[in-house]
């Protein structure tokens, strides 16, 4: 940006559809992950939802991309596994992202051509239960967030990120969950508190 | 001989969008489009605060985001009857604006020109003849020989190296592609710089929304952004300034590259505004409101029956009366259950059969016009402007015009605009006038805020009893309305009639099919394995599930189907 505003080096990037089940795990994590951390300005930590090739702006030029969402891949759901950028081009018949894999290819593939592709991208992956409208998290999914979001934190450490654990944590705001992280029950119905329309 | 190509693709971004067409000596006879995803969205909402609408609905869809939220507000505030301040009309106008030239950008480039580009033939192309070309229509800086010629040599290292990626899945060498070696090089290194211009626009959006996708500045009654001149935190000249910097860098692409980029193109495979017509019932709501109440707008919205400019009823503003009474869904082809609904008494209740081309085939609703389906999107856009003698729609489009025929393309006037190219270019045309209007509400909110004015908001008031309202929005794929039911304060009806519904809508009762269905009707396939120029005309209207529409799923598998009938 023109007036020297800070270019944060660092993504941290949550895809999914919250709307969907199991879907929003990555939505889910980095909000965790930012309410309990916090990092330098360098570090852009950002909930994208599904945005297809609208992907390829937060992609551009950085060094570090670690992007959070659900994998279709073999195994438990609720595993959690981290896969580098060789991995995605290689296990592509095994491993894919649900639904919106397409934007993340294309995106890297553009930005190589382009010469602004990020310097290294990591995808901390879960494997869904279900990825059905309107239901939810489930359970084995919903207790992978700790271990997802130690991953980021192991992740950016390893690379000489700093992250300090916040004295007082924020709390999430996760408006399209439930009750509350810890038991998902009916869509809750009261506003949420950020959008209540008082200034 | 009859054949049946089915065009399904599995995974896909954001929609899942199937086409068969039946085709017989080289040309579509029939043709059904089927959406294969069901969204419940609106029944999340029912029952929710009004005041928070917004925010679900720009979860509908992962791309379109701040459209469902500006028309969510929208609806609530008509049903409130609620004015918003004049600095919320441009903050809104704006983030709209960067959006819209966002998507058509992204469109064009990244999402249908490889229909038309076959990047094999690049390595062929003289970087210098393609310069020289390229000059005689624009005078975008980033078309100099030393540009095109490094474009070149990434491509041929692309090439050499064997490995496509993205780009193995073209129909390279298909016998539709017809572009010369340096008209390929010339829209992809357009398509390479676009990538950092369409990063611009999404900033202007992320500076006034607070963040993009999913913009956190609306409310029901206003915007959220705080104007203060000396506060460093709030919107004050510093971030104005930074604004007009990035809309002064990207006026000039799209004026210039992208505007002339498609008047070449057009100019190049003129067959092109014979196909495609389809549907010639055109509807465009007014948008881009120019005061608090809503009483002038920058873009006119209006309704075009059988093709006929001459036939235009404008819709002046978004209090329009007919389109309250007009709009209804026709379920009988639509996996629902009910007939035709007005939107706010429609309900969305699954009833699934499997796809049965005489009976239910799609998950998209068929919306109707007093009865009759209806094309929206860019195109409708122009036509309603050309038709209603709006000033900026007739400078962009008459520039088009003389453009194309420039460079000795054909003589095209606004009833050739009615085909599969004419949306090309309605949506480069639809570009440029937004790019001028980016410009004109920077400066309406600057100068309102320079006389002092800082209000962004006003509070809403929810009566103790049921109210209706529907919002309104002119998006990058067309009209989209959100029809809502408030009662005391909570959602009780929630129905979004979208861009894509209009134009991907089945048939409806009487068996009259929707815009993509009968833009196919007698559109070319010189192969059956390779229905290109299907693609083509299905593009041409920016389908939602553009992406679904690519030709390999992630597993490789081809997904055009062809079976002999």
């Amino acid at each position: 940006m023109k007036s020297g505003a800070s270019h944060p080096r660092v993504s941290i990037v949550g895809l999914g559809n919250v709307l969907l089940g199991d879907d929003g795990f990555g939505c889910l994590v980095v909000e965790v992950f930012r309410c309990e951390y916090e990092c330098n300005p360098e570090v852009e930590i950002i909930d994208l939802g599904t945005p297809g090739l609208d992907l390829t702006p937060y992609l551009h030029g950085k060094q570090l991309v670690v992007i959070v969402d659900a994998v279709t891949a073999d195994g438990n759901p609720g595993t959690v596994r981290t896969y580098s950028e060789s991995d995605l081009i290689d296990c592509r018949t095994q491993l894919r992202l649900t639904d919106h894999d397409p934007g993340l290819q294309e995106s890297l593939a553009q930005l190589r051509l382009a010469g602004s592709a990020p310097s290294e991208i990591i995808v901390v992956g879960v494997i869904p239960q279900s990825c059905a409208f309107g239901e939810g998290i489930s359970k084995p999914v919903l207790a992978a967030t700790s271990p997802a979001v130690e991953s980021i934190l192991r992740l950016l450490r390893e690379r000489g990120f700093e992250c300090r654990k916040r004295r007082h944590p924020e709390q999430p705001k996760l408006w399209w969950i439930f009750d509350s992280t810890s038991t998902p029950g009916p869509a809750r119905r009261e506003p949420a508190a950020h959008v209540t329309g008082s200034r | 001989m009859t054949q049946r190509i089915t065009i399904d693709p599995i995974t896909r971004i954001e929609g899942h969008l199937r086409i068969d067409v039946e085709v017989d000596n080289g040309s579509v006879q029939k043709a059904w489009a089927s959406c294969t995803m069901w969204r419940g969205i609106e029944t999340i909402l029912k029952g929710r605060d009004a005041r928070e609408g917004w925010v679900f609905a720009q979860r509908f869809c992962g791309v379109c985001t701040t459209v469902h939220a500006m028309a969510s507000v929208r609806a609530v505030e008509d049903a409130l009857q609620l004015e918003i301040p004049a600095n919320a009309q441009y903050i809104r106008n704006l983030i709209l604006i960067a959006h819209g030239l966002h998507d058509h950008i992204v469109h064009f480039y990244h999402l249908s020109a490889l229909d038309w580009v076959d990047i094999t033939t690049i390595p062929n192309a003289n970087p210098a003849r393609a310069a020289a070309l390229v000059d005689r229509v624009s005078n975008w800086t980033g078309n100099s020989h030393h540009e095109l010629e490094a474009v070149q040599n990434k491509v041929k290292g692309l090439i050499a190296s064997g490995q496509l990626g993205i780009f193995a899945n073209g129909y390279w060498g298909h016998p539709a592609m017809r572009l010369s070696p340096e008209m390929n090089l010339i829209l992809f290194a357009h398509y390479l710089q676009a990538l950092e211009f369409q990063r611009k626009a999404c900033q202007v959006v992320g500076i006034l929304g607070g963040k993009t996708p999913h913009i956190q500045n609306l409310a029901v009654g206003g915007v959220m952004n705080a104007i203060n001149l000396n506060s460093l935190a709030t919107v004050n000249m510093d971030r104005l300034g930074m604004l007009q910097g990035l809309l002064q860098d990207l006026v000039p692409f799209v004026q210039q590259a992208y505007f002339a980029d498609v008047c070449l193109l057009g100019a190049s495979y003129p067959e092109w505004f014979r196909y495609g017509r389809g549907v010639a019932n055109y509807l465009a709501v007014p948008d881009l409101p120019l005061d608090a109440k809503a009483t002038q707008f920058d873009l006119p919205g209006g309704v075009i029956t059988n093709g006929g400019l001459a036939s235009i009823r404008p819709i002046n503003d978004w209090k329009d009366q007919p389109i309250r009474a007009a709009v209804a869904e026709d379920l009988t082809h639509a996996w629902y259950v009910g007939g035709v609904q007005a939107p706010w008494k429609g309900k969305t209740d699954p009833n699934y059969t499997d796809f049965h081309e005489d009976g239910k085939y799609s998950w998209v609703k068929a919306p109707r016009y007093d009865g009759a389906p209806m094309q929206v999107g860019p195109l409708a856009n122009i036509l309603v402007g050309y038709a209603s003698g709006h000033p900026l729609t007739r400078k962009w489009t008459d520039a088009a015009f003389t453009k194309i025929s420039s460079v000795n393309g054909p003589k095209v006037a606004a009833a050739d605009m009615q085909s599969t190219m004419g949306r090309y270019l309605a949506r480069a045309i639809r570009s440029a006038m937004l790019s001028d209007l980016a410009l004109k509400h920077w400066q309406l909110l600057t100068d309102n805020i320079l006389k002092g004015d800082d209000t962004t908001f006003n509070p809403p008031q929810f009566p103790q009893h049921e109210v209706f309202g529907v919002g309104m929005h002119e998006a990058p794929r067309g009209t989209l309305s959100h029809w809502v039911v408030v009662d005391k304060g909570t959602f009780s009806n929630y129905q979004a009639v979208v861009p894509t519904t209009w134009n991907a809508s089945p048939r409806d009762e009487r068996g009259i099919p929707g815009p993509y269905e009968s833009s196919l009707l007698g559109n070319p396939v010189a192969d059956p394995e390779k229905p290109l120029e299907v693609l083509r005309t299905v593009h041409s209207f920016d389908p939602c599930m553009a992406c679904a529409c690519h030709t390999l799923d992630a597993k490789g598998r081809q997904i055009a189907e062809v079976k002999v009938l």
